[in-house]
């Protein structure tokens, strides 16, 4: 029992680090159309720029800004290069995600090449440990909570009560109506690779701060939890995305704990399976609905 | 032996396995239109049932490596169940990532399906030896035969590529059945399929699992070939390379994807051998990954069908109603002859069975770029 109380805290630690990644896909996704599987391999640059942070002495939370900027830098140039020059000749959907995963593949092997294959091994201070009941969390995995929370509302807060976040709502529901109505939808694409690709970098900070040790496949390592956070949760919505991290986080931990540790993922994704089958509104009419490419 | 033609012969096998996955991917990809990126689990799980069932059953006795489905089974019985596996494995993945959901989706959640499938195997030592892999997995018919090690790789080849003949008939003729029509219909036009009665859903996973079971196959294949098989030899970017090799040669052409697989997998992966080392190890592998990664993204960019695309379809009036030819069938005259008489079709049929080239993507068309089903 007391085994499992505690794997209820680690699951939360990790929801908190998955949902993070999957608010940042969801909105990128919501928002743009593109199913961006070079998200993963973003996270890994994030990582690594805090690894270079903490080695060049910087502290932590410097470095997980740092690592934010870098992600937002890369995502915003990717979206505004790539993605652009693909959507105006005319790539569908389908072609599209494969242009992500031939770009996650560049990029993680570049990383692979300019950090020469090996593992790195950070040593951020851990703090002191709190005691609440039988789960026992360190100072830095409640400030990931903490991270995963306050970015959550935050989101809520942009999407719900300002302009921008009208403007974005309205762009993910008709970009051409948008468009028309006055809305600089560039801007806010812009604004939304920004933000998505900041998300993407902290997410990928935060997993190394938990996890302590960084190599060019620890972002594609992670992604399979994040698209099934993002898909799971039904797409553009940060609130469905939060839900269903949480679900993978606590799913993953508690099957470790019973054991099977080489499965938790299974279990996971066994989640995003029966959600699958049991057809949910959120998942499937996307199949009829038309959809278009906004980057 | 000579060390170079011992290369070529193995050159030669390579070619012949990887010719059998670009067509499974082709099938799937190009026919049907599933985006199949979970396709190097269904070579891998063909190749460990190849070894398992010949490896004699696991009585603990090898300490060195555990397996399931130990058993010693004549020779071609494990490469018939290694199909089997693929297609066991494609159907039960396939029931779930090809509900009718966007077909981005699908190849998120086969992506998935793939890491996932690659952290298991590694992580647990019960299933298939873990991340060490098999290993000693006997040459098939090696005492039957009794001949050197030369002949006996030059007759290895020649079976594989006697098998990629017979799968290539297989391939040619379903391609050109009602049933290949069918695919490309629900991967073409969905909505207008629907509409005539076929079942994308159903159809998409028939075409799954024979790519599965032909998957299986080539792993089978490549396994008794090498001797060895282990979670480094089925990474999720494995499957890139045959991706890559299926875009560069031809989309919807069984023959243009042969010059892809000689010019990907083949020629450019082959020849850095021969380039002096540098850097430290491993710096090669990622810049070839890169490059494939580079290659990938240019193939869409420039040409989304291929070097060798598709042919077109060309309804010719006569006969009974409106047949769909291949183009290439009738050799150049007949071809001549079609293309005039397919000109003189009405819309109203042609319309059913033309492949329609897309219009030019200008600025103005690029806002609703998205799922032109209309498209081909």
């Amino acid at each position: 029992m007391h085994l499992f109380v505690q794997s209820l805290g680690f699951g939360v630690v990790t929801a908190s680090i998955i949902a993070i990644g999957a608010m940042g896909f969801t909105l990128q996704f919501g928002l743009t159309n593109v199913l961006n599987l070079s998200f993963g391999s973003l996270m890994t640059v994030g990582g690594f720029v805090a690894y270079l942070a903490e080695s060049a002495g910087i502290n932590v939370w410097i470095g997980l800004v740092l690592g934010g900027l870098a992600g937002a830098a890369s995502t915003l140039i990717i979206g505004k290069t790539i993605f652009k020059v693909y959507a105006r000749r005319g790539t569908r959907l389908f072609e599209m995600v494969m242009v992500t995963l031939a770009l996650a593949l560049i990029i993680e092997y570049a990383v692979d090449a300019i950090s020469r294959d090996q593992i790195y091994q950070l040593t951020f201070p851990q703090g002191t440990t709190f005691n609440v009941g039988a789960i026992s969390i360190t100072a830095a995995q409640l400030a990931i909570v903490i991270i995963g929370i306050g970015i959550f509302i935050a989101l809520e807060v942009m999407l719900k009560m300002t302009r921008l976040g009208k403007a974005l709502r309205a762009m993910a529901v008709d970009p051409s109506l948008a468009r028309s109505c006055g809305i600089p939808t560039d801007r806010i694409i812009n604004t939304t690779w920004l933000v998505s690709g900041f998300l993407c970098g902290v997410a990928g900070v935060v997993f190394v701060i938990n996890a302590l040790s960084v190599d060019s496949y620890t972002g594609t390592l992670f992604l399979p939890s994040v698209l099934a956070a993002a898909i799971l949760g039904g797409v553009g919505s940060p609130g469905g995305a939060l839900v269903a991290s949480l679900v993978l986080g606590v799913v993953t931990e508690l099957v470790a704990a019973a054991g099977g540790s080489a499965y938790s993922t299974v279990a996971a994704f066994g989640v995003l399976v029966v959600v699958l089958l049991s057809r949910p509104s959120g998942v499937l009419t996307a199949a009829s609905r038309k959809v278009e490419l906004t980057v | 032996m000579g060390a170079f033609t011992y290369y070529i012969s193995t050159l030669v096998v390579y070619f012949g396995i990887d010719l059998l996955s670009a067509w499974s991917l082709n099938l799937q990809y190009g026919y049907a239109g599933v985006i199949n990126f979970s396709f190097i689990i269904f070579q891998a799980i063909g190749a460990y049932i190849a070894s398992t069932v010949v490896l004699g059953p696991d009585t603990g006795i090898n300490a060195y490596q555990t397996y399931l489905f130990g058993a010693n089974l004549p020779w071609p019985v494990p490469l018939i169940l290694a199909a089997l596996a693929g297609a066991a494995l494609s159907a039960v993945i396939g029931v779930f990532a090809l509900r009718r959901i966007r077909r981005d989706y699908q190849a998120a959640v086969m992506l998935i399906v793939s890491l996932i499938a690659l952290q298991v195997v590694s992580a647990d030592v019960h299933l298939f030896n873990g991340s060490n892999g098999l290993t000693g997995i006997p040459k098939p018919l090696e005492g039957a035969l009794n001949v050197s090690l030369a002949s006996y790789q030059w007759i290895y080849a020649a079976f594989v590529l006697a098998i990629c003949a017979v799968v290539y008939v297989i391939v040619q003729k379903l391609c050109r059945s009602s049933w290949g029509r069918s695919l490309r219909a629900i991967r073409d036009q969905e909505d207008a399929a629907i509409s005539i009665g076929l079942n994308p859903t159903l159809l998409r996973l028939e075409v799954f699992i024979l790519g599965g079971a032909i998957a299986g196959l080539s792993g089978g294949l490549l396994v008794e070939f090498i001797g060895a098989w282990s979670p480094g030899a089925w990474g999720y970017a494995e499957t890139f390379v045959i991706f890559t090799a299926v875009l560069v040669g031809g989309v919807g052409n069984n023959r243009g994807v042969i010059l892809g697989i000689f010019l990907v997998p083949i020629l450019f992966l082959e020849l850095p051998r021969f380039l002096p080392a540098f850097g430290y190890p491993g710096l090669i592998d990622a810049i070839e990954w890169m490059v494939i990664g580079a290659l990938w993204m240019l193939g869409l960019l420039v040409r989304p069908r291929g070097l060798i695309p598709e042919r077109r379809f060309v309804a010719v009036r006569g006969g009974s109603g409106a047949i769909a030819f291949d183009g290439a069938a009738p050799g150049f005259f007949g071809r001549l002859l079609m293309v005039g008489r397919g000109d003189g079709v009405p819309m109203r049929r042609r319309a059913a069975t033309v492949a329609q080239p897309a219009p030019p993507a200008d600025k103005a068309t690029a806002g609703s770029a998205s799922e032109r089903t209309e498209l081909s």
